[in-house]
């Protein structure tokens, strides 16, 4: 397997806002607190999420990325995700990736807790053959038991985020991308996850971080990046030596 | 708005997801269809969970279509003046293969706007959610057709060769509703009046077409429209089972029905492959 790798040059993310009357001059005058800079283009309302980004990530890195509601964090982990193209620039990447910017995503309510296991399982592009193989060990992590057998609206929210979890990491990547650290469950369980997360943060060669704790990340990273209306301020390395 | 290819390397290991190739439409378009233990199991479950908490289960979309057809059969019998052994097999093929066009065109619609979470979160072949709609439709079409073997066996249908058309009319068919729910997927992704024009239009069709009526009956001067496609379709469909052979005039249609269609699905699938997500 090759090294996995991220290569962004004056990388752009810009939102069309079809059928919003954004446009006015109030919104216009006043800058926002919030968001990103919103451009007009041929009378529709553009958002510039990202501007310029360019940076390179190695094998071996752990970017944390802050910034303000709506500084573009969630925006640049979708790009790196490969969600969004670059509107304008390059981003090129190597390597397999694990998106766990929504571990409760694809989660059907009326389906039991195995059935789920299946279904988002196979979103997450795992074969059949793959998810029985793992399903064993997945089921005992969650600590379900025979709740598994009934439908996931019958759960509490901790049980659901506990599959959600269980299920989004049982996977190994190159490249983690996680929207804040997931922290699920009670004292118990939250102590299982986080020795889980670790093993495939550990495991993978790059992990990109969006918080808004600076202390997360400057535990859990050796780089930092800031983003302010969807510009960077540049990365910065932090004193902490590669994991 | 210039879209600057993104150079992903596809060096997936087995177990992994092989991420969409922007290089090429058709790759992507191949992998995602590959894909089919995805899109089978999603519109096996969307099919599933919707009847989950009630007793008979998916079994209500057969019986639900069996009162549509038992109440209309007897009544447009009369009124038309036809037959009831002509005109119920003709009727019931009709409701339901009508059934399958509008339906997955009207599901085509939100193919992408109800798969905006999982194209938020990964970069999905998009063509998975085109098939998961279209396998959908198809799942629903057979709980319909159980149907028409009582019905047939009432009005004494035998089984004949030609029968056997049934089989490149259901292939070309579903190949041409792919085409329609891939066109107006993403053009309803962008603009949402889409799905507001396509029922319009659909509503409008279904008297257009011979679903109730006999084409025979229809006066000279009215023919003009049988050169509407989804005529030529169902005839395609229904004619084999009811013993009849699809004129050539129809097959010509269908012919040149589904060149402009795949163009025009090809086209919008690769000018709006990667573009989609930004209007979700």
């Amino acid at each position: 397997m090759n090294a996995p790798f991220f290569d962004l040059k004056n990388a752009c993310v810009d939102y069309p806002i079809y059928g919003s009357r954004a446009s006015s001059l109030k919104t216009t005058l006043f800058a926002a607190a919030t968001g990103g800079r919103i451009a007009i283009e041929t009378g529709v309302t553009v958002v510039r999420a990202l501007r310029d980004l360019t940076f390179s990530l190695r094998s071996g890195d752990r970017l944390g990325v802050v910034g303000h509601n709506g500084a573009g964090k969630s925006t640049l982990l979708r790009l790196l995700a490969g969600v969004y193209l670059p509107t304008a620039g390059t981003l090129q990447r190597g390597g397999t990736i694990a998106s766990l910017i929504d571990p409760a995503l694809g989660i059907e309510p009326e389906a039991t807790g195995y059935e789920n296991i299946y279904l988002r399982g196979l979103l997450m592009g795992l074969r059949r053959v793959d998810i029985r193989s793992a399903f064993d060990e997945l089921c005992a992590f969650s600590g379900l038991g025979d709740y598994l057998r009934l439908p996931v609206r019958t759960y509490s929210t901790g049980m659901l985020m506990r599959l959600a979890f269980s299920i989004a990491t049982c996977v190994r990547s190159d490249i983690i991308l996680m929207d804040e650290w997931l922290s699920v469950g009670d004292a118990m369980f939250q102590e299982q996850a986080e020795a889980r997360l670790r093993s495939i943060v550990s495991e993978a060669g790059i992990l990109v971080l969006a918080s808004h704790s600076e202390a997360l990340i400057r535990r859990e990273c050796n780089k930092l990046l800031r983003l302010d209306h969807g510009s960077p301020s540049g990365i910065v390395s932090l004193d902490r030596p590669p994991t | 708005m210039t879209t600057t290819p993104t150079t992903l390397s596809a060096n997936g290991t087995r177990e992994q997801y092989d991420w969409t190739c922007t290089h090429s439409s058709l790759r992507d378009w191949l992998v995602g269809t590959l894909r089919y233990d995805i899109w089978l199991t999603l519109a096996g479950y969307d099919i599933l969970l919707r009847y989950r908490r009630s007793l008979l289960g998916p079994l209500w979309l057969t019986i639900s279509m069996a009162a549509l057809i038992a109440g209309m059969g007897p009544l447009y019998s009369a009124l038309f003046n036809i037959p009831l052994s002509t005109f119920f097999p003709h009727l019931t093929l009709g409701i339901i293969f009508w059934n399958f066009f509008s339906c997955s065109i009207g599901d085509g619609c939100y193919t992408f706007i109800s798969a905006a979470p999982y194209l938020k979160q990964a970069p999905y072949n998009r063509s998975i959610f085109t098939w998961r709609t279209l396998s959908r439709n198809f799942l629903i079409l057979l709980h319909h057709m159980i149907l028409f073997v009582p019905i047939a066996l009432w009005a004494g249908i035998s089984l004949s060769i030609e029968m056997l058309l049934f089989i490149p009319g259901l292939f070309i068919t579903m190949l041409n509703l792919l085409g329609v729910i891939t066109t107006v997927g993403f053009l309803s992704a962008r603009f949402r009046d889409v799905p507001q024009i396509v029922s319009s239009i659909l509503q409008l069709l279904m008297f257009m077409t011979p679903v109730f009526w006999l084409p025979e009956s229809l006066p000279d001067r009215s023919k003009v429209i049988m050169l509407n496609p989804f005529a030529s379709f169902l005839s395609a469909l229904r004619s084999p089972l009811l013993g009849q052979v699809t004129s050539l005039r129809d097959w010509g249609i269908i012919g040149v029905s589904t060149l402009v269609n795949l163009a025009c699905a090809i086209t919008i699938y690769r000018v709006c492959r990667n573009r989609v997500v930004y209007w979700l």
